[in-house]
């Protein structure tokens, strides 16, 4: 057994396929971009190297400060808005339950499994001053409806908006098999003591939902890191940069701006922010999940 | 008294649970509606519009014009085979960096889990210069390879908790009886497998059945388009018409709809314990 368990070729064989995709669409790039970070690079015709140059000009771009501002806004977007809303839901939910609920989910849900391009086009039409839907929507309650929603101020809420809206389902699917999970026990139990529904929610349905809302803060904000193509559709960055993704910033520099090499500079930045961002929300919650056994057992003890 | 409360209370529930739900599918019963309508039809100040004469005219150019059918099959095709690798390569990089004994396992997995973390979109513009040097731009596998590659870690990751559960004393009967390892993983292990297979399978079509900046970088011919493109192209084509872009949007959007409200319950099963394990 232990002989044929460490065959050297037989691992080979097993694990080049993945390795093969990994080194070719991922590794190599990775290189490509270091490489092509430290040069002037147009994308076409010959390259000088420049140093770091293309990082010092990163360090004062405004746009890109402006892209790291708006994932920001993002995340706490996904987290302060979307987030509650999708767990109180989830619990409701949970709660009527019934023959109503698969079928919410499923509405819920939609959306999710639309194609960008499509939900970037209709959002487009949706915020049309002439015949958006929204500006009638605001009509019908008696408001004047000429708002221009992609307008300097308003354009990164509503870039804001569609992205909480497009997202709601998952992140409410997530929270719904989270609360799914939770020991109905629990739930009798308190009943039994005389709790009241909101009590409940509060002191049951949260506090074990914790390692489920860990998990989705960290998915929060490293989609909001990574947030590109409903932007490249709706705003395309606009107006001003407004609406600006680090993602959809480097794109155009590459292939609008012909700086090609800067592009890959900020993709090089880029990577390491998500990198850093992933390994510092894995480490604040690991931290945390570790206090909590000591917790629980103080109050078994107690 | 109490129970008057709680029914108002229920009614507070419900009316919460149907307000999200309106607000989640308003927008696309908007679409469809429009999507019927004549485009002079559309400059009202009404939420929804009774058109006159419901125009299917819309959806036969959205379908032809479109390249509905071309680009349905690319899709298709691309992620089928998508999926179908990403389900081989995981479970057969899951077993080697689990179940078998070498040095490097835990370095090899760590690599292979790494892709989660590395934003696609910042491959893009390295990816197009070296599939150009190669030679690859507008083929089948200038998409498949980024597909596969992206989709793989997730794959990996929920294949390698899975095979865990799965009791070693099998593997060892298995080599009693004189199973080679490719044997075991493919005729053992993958049949125990199948409910993670159908969580992957549903996750990586998922991830890349709407993906469209990589094929809009790397394809430059309709050859293998796949199905956002149909949106994609028609704005411009026929930017006044307003009616017939709603029609192309709808039409995209229902292959995938109409798969969803179908495998409802084992997709959001899927979806459910992908996202929990992950």
């Amino acid at each position: 057994m232990k002989k044929l368990y460490s065959n050297k070729l037989v691992i080979f064989t097993l694990v080049l396929p993945g390795l093969l995709a990994f080194l070719f669409a991922i590794l190599a790039p990775i290189c490509l971009s270091v490489y092509y970070g430290f040069t002037d690079y147009t994308g076409m015709g010959s390259l000088n190297f420049i140093g770091l140059a293309n990082y010092k000009e990163l360090v004062h771009d405004k746009a890109f400060w402006l892209s790291m501002r708006n994932s920001l806004f993002l995340a706490l977007g996904f987290i302060c808005i979307q987030h509650p809303i999708a767990i109180v839901v989830a619990a409701i939910l949970d709660k009527l339950g019934g023959r109503g609920e698969g079928v919410f989910r499923c509405i819920y849900f939609i959306p999710n499994v639309i194609s960008v391009a499509v939900i970037a086009y209709l959002w487009r039409f949706i915020y049309n001053p002439d015949f958006g839907l929204l500006n009638n929507i605001i009509k019908a309650f008696g408001g004047k409806g000429d708002t221009n929603w992609f307008g300097t101020d308003m354009a990164i809420w509503s870039v804001l908006i569609v992205l909480i809206w497009h997202g709601f389902g998952w992140g409410m699917l997530i929270y719904y098999t989270g609360i799914k999970n939770i020991d109905p026990v629990l739930y009798e139990a308190a009943a039994i003591d005389g709790a009241s529904q909101k009590t409940i929610f509060l002191r049951i349905t949260l506090p074990l939902m914790k390692p489920v809302i860990q998990v989705n803060v960290t998915m929060a904000v490293i989609s909001a890191l990574k947030q590109m193509e409903t932007v490249y559709l709706l705003t395309n960055g606009g107006p001003n940069n407004q609406t600006q993704f680090a993602a959809n910033y480097l794109y155009q520099q590459a292939f609008k701006a012909y700086k090609y090499g800067y592009g890959n500079a900020i993709g090089v930045v880029f990577i390491v922010i998500c990198l850093v961002a992933t390994v510092l929300l894995n480490w604040i919650f690991r931290d945390r999940s570790e206090v909590n056994p000591k917790i629980r057992r103080k109050r078994a003890v107690g | 008294m109490k129970k008057k409360n709680m029914t108002v209370g229920k009614c507070f529930l419900w009316a919460v649970l149907v307000m999200m739900a309106v607000i989640q599918i308003f927008p696309l019963i908007w679409l469809v509606d429009f999507s019927l309508a004549s485009s002079t039809e559309m400059f009202t100040s009404g939420l929804l519009i009774v058109p006159e004469k419901i125009q299917w005219g819309n959806y036969v150019k959205a379908f032809v014009d479109g390249h509905f059918l071309l680009y349905l099959k690319n899709s298709v095709l691309i992620n089928v085979l998508a999926v179908v690798l990403v389900i081989l390569i995981s479970i057969m990089a899951a077993f080697a960096c689990r179940r078998m004994h070498w040095r490097l396992s835990g370095l090899v997995k760590m690599l292979l889990l790494m892709g989660m973390m590395i934003p696609i979109h910042a491959t893009l513009l390295p990816n197009y210069k070296m599939y150009s040097q190669l030679h690859m731009t507008d083929t089948i596998w200038a998409l498949l390879i980024p597909y596969v590659a992206f989709s793989l870690p997730q794959g990996m990751f929920l294949m390698t908790s899975f095979m865990e559960a799965i009791p070693e004393e099998i593997e060892e009967a298995a080599v009693m009886d004189g199973c080679g390892i490719y044997r075991i993983v493919f005729q053992i292990i993958t049949p125990l497998l199948k409910s993670s297979i159908v969580t992957v399978a549903i996750m990586t079509f998922l991830n890349n059945w709407n993906e469209f900046m990589m094929a809009r970088t790397y394809l430059k011919t309709d050859t293998w388009k796949t199905l956002p493109f149909s949106v994609l192209e028609f704005t411009g084509q026929y930017s006044s018409n307003y009616a017939v872009q709603f029609a192309v949007m709808a039409l995209t959007a229902a292959p995938a709809v109409i798969v969803y409200i179908v495998l409802n319950k084992h997709i959001t099963k899927g979806v459910a314990m992908g996202a929990v394990k992950g």
